[in-house]
């Protein structure tokens, strides 16, 4: 079946894609967090000690799930194409940008439609800064923004962060004392090993497939009225929309949301850093697990980056806090500067004329 | 729903480079539409330019005058 046939089977492969999120949080994965890119990446870096946040450390299955689904689907279908050279130390940066930025908004922008999904009222701020961060983009592409083009390079080199990362998850299991596991917080948080397996392995898949992407949906809906990508997101949503309510589990405000803070100005400047650095990355989160399961050793790279600003962010206190009853929660002093300091270096990539 | 129609389909490298093709085809008037690249042509997730079929020849010509560079052209139903 052509899964990317038409808006409506689009629609449905995102309806799928968000019936699996729901599987995952009725099985134990934390609240409003059933498929967070950027916080299984975090807890992935704790796991393997990167940091030692002690609440945030699980090799969380999903990530390494849905790298290997992304590169059997793309052997399978002979798409997978090993490519190389595109500006990867920029890449690297932009993705340590987007990690910075979704861990002060506290989760990547598929963990801010899951939150809309449930009410969460600063997953809609952080909606408006991310919508602005990929506008920004947009200009800077429209400006003449490049990275350069890839190349081929050897096959094995595409496939060595898929093949590396599908080593560590089966150390995780054959050697657990090698590894981290947190024993509270979101990190002891999750469904059981072999369901988030198969879950990552199928959205890896279907992801593949259908391109899935969530600054792609917004960037090709802004720039060329096409609504191809944003189906799948709406089909994403209106699931995890049911599933929410379903389960009891839609509130809709501001306070009272599960791992969330509604510092206002943070919500929306930390997903505008991740909109305005992933248009400029080609793909969030997301689709660079995506890419690189398919062979890209640029959007590897740039997955390197979301896991070196994952372990910065937890070093050196970046991430926000979570709002509880006795704290409004928030980024520290310490995450805004990074924030601000993030966003001045994104404009500068994407602004500064370089030499052709 | 939109009829299908056969297209020439020009992808590129980057992005900047699909944005320039746009850019000289709007300032020389030539018809076209910058589109998403087909899923059918790729699994990357890039810009293409969508023009008449009938144009294939010239618009290449077309396009290393201008110094754009392409990656391929390709007649689908679009």
């Amino acid at each position: 079946m052509d899964l990317a046939k038409n808006k409506t089977t689009l629609l449905i492969s995102g309806a799928i894609l968000g019936l699996i999120a729901v599987v995952l949080a009725a099985s134990g994965n934390p609240g409003n967090m059933a498929f967070c890119i950027a916080c299984f990446i975090r807890d992935s870096a704790g796991a393997v000690k990167l940091h030692t946040a002690a609440v945030v450390q699980y090799f969380r299955p999903e990530i390494a799930g849905m790298l290997l689904g992304a590169f059997i689907i793309s052997v399978a279908t002979k798409e997978y194409r090993s490519t190389a050279g595109s500006s990867p130390m920029t890449r690297f940066i932009l993705g340590f940008v987007m990690m910075i930025g979704a861990l002060v908004f506290l989760g990547c922008p598929l963990r801010m439609l899951i939150r809309m999904a449930a009410g969460d009222l600063n997953a809609y701020v952080g909606l408006v800064g991310f919508v602005a961060g990929i506008a920004t983009g947009i200009v800077a592409l429209k400006k003449g923004f490049s990275l350069g083009r890839s190349h081929e390079t050897s096959p094995a080199a595409g496939a060595v962060l898929p093949i590396a990362w599908t080593f560590l998850f089966v150390l995780s299991l054959a050697v657990p004392a090698l590894f981290a596991f947190s024993e509270s917080g979101p990190g002891s948080m999750h469904a059981p090993m072999i369901l988030s397996l198969a879950a990552g392995l199928i959205f890896g898949v279907i992801a593949q497939r259908v391109r899935m992407c969530t600054i792609g949906g917004i960037r090709d809906a802004v720039m060329m009225k096409n609504f191809d990508l944003f189906a799948i997101l709406a089909g994403f949503f209106v699931i995890m929309l049911i599933g929410n309510i379903a389960l009891g589990k839609f509130s809709i405000g501001f306070s009272g949301q599960p791992i969330a803070h509604a510092q206002h100005l943070w919500n929306f400047l930390g997903l505008y850093a991740v909109g305005f650095a992933g248009v400029l990355a080609g793909g969030c989160p997301l689709r660079q697990i995506i890419l690189a399961g398919q062979g890209s050793s640029d959007a590897a790279v740039t997955f390197l980056g979301l896991l070196v600003g994952a372990a910065f962010a937890h070093n050196f206190g970046l991430a926000s806090a979570a709002a509880s009853a006795d704290a409004a929660g928030g980024p520290s002093a310490t995450g805004k500067a990074a924030l601000i300091i993030c966003i001045i270096v994104t404009f500068i990539i994407g602004f500064v004329p370089k030499k052709k | 729903m939109r009829q299908k129609q056969e297209k020439l389909i020009t992808t590129f490298h980057t992005t900047a480079d699909a944005l320039a093709c746009e850019k000289v085809c709007k300032e020389k008037q030539i018809e076209g539409r910058i589109i998403p690249v087909p899923r059918q042509l790729s699994s990357g997730c890039g810009l293409a330019w969508a023009c008449e079929p009938s144009n294939e020849a010239t618009f290449s010509e077309f396009l290393k005058n201008n110094k754009v560079e392409y990656d391929a052209m390709q007649v689908i139903l679009f």
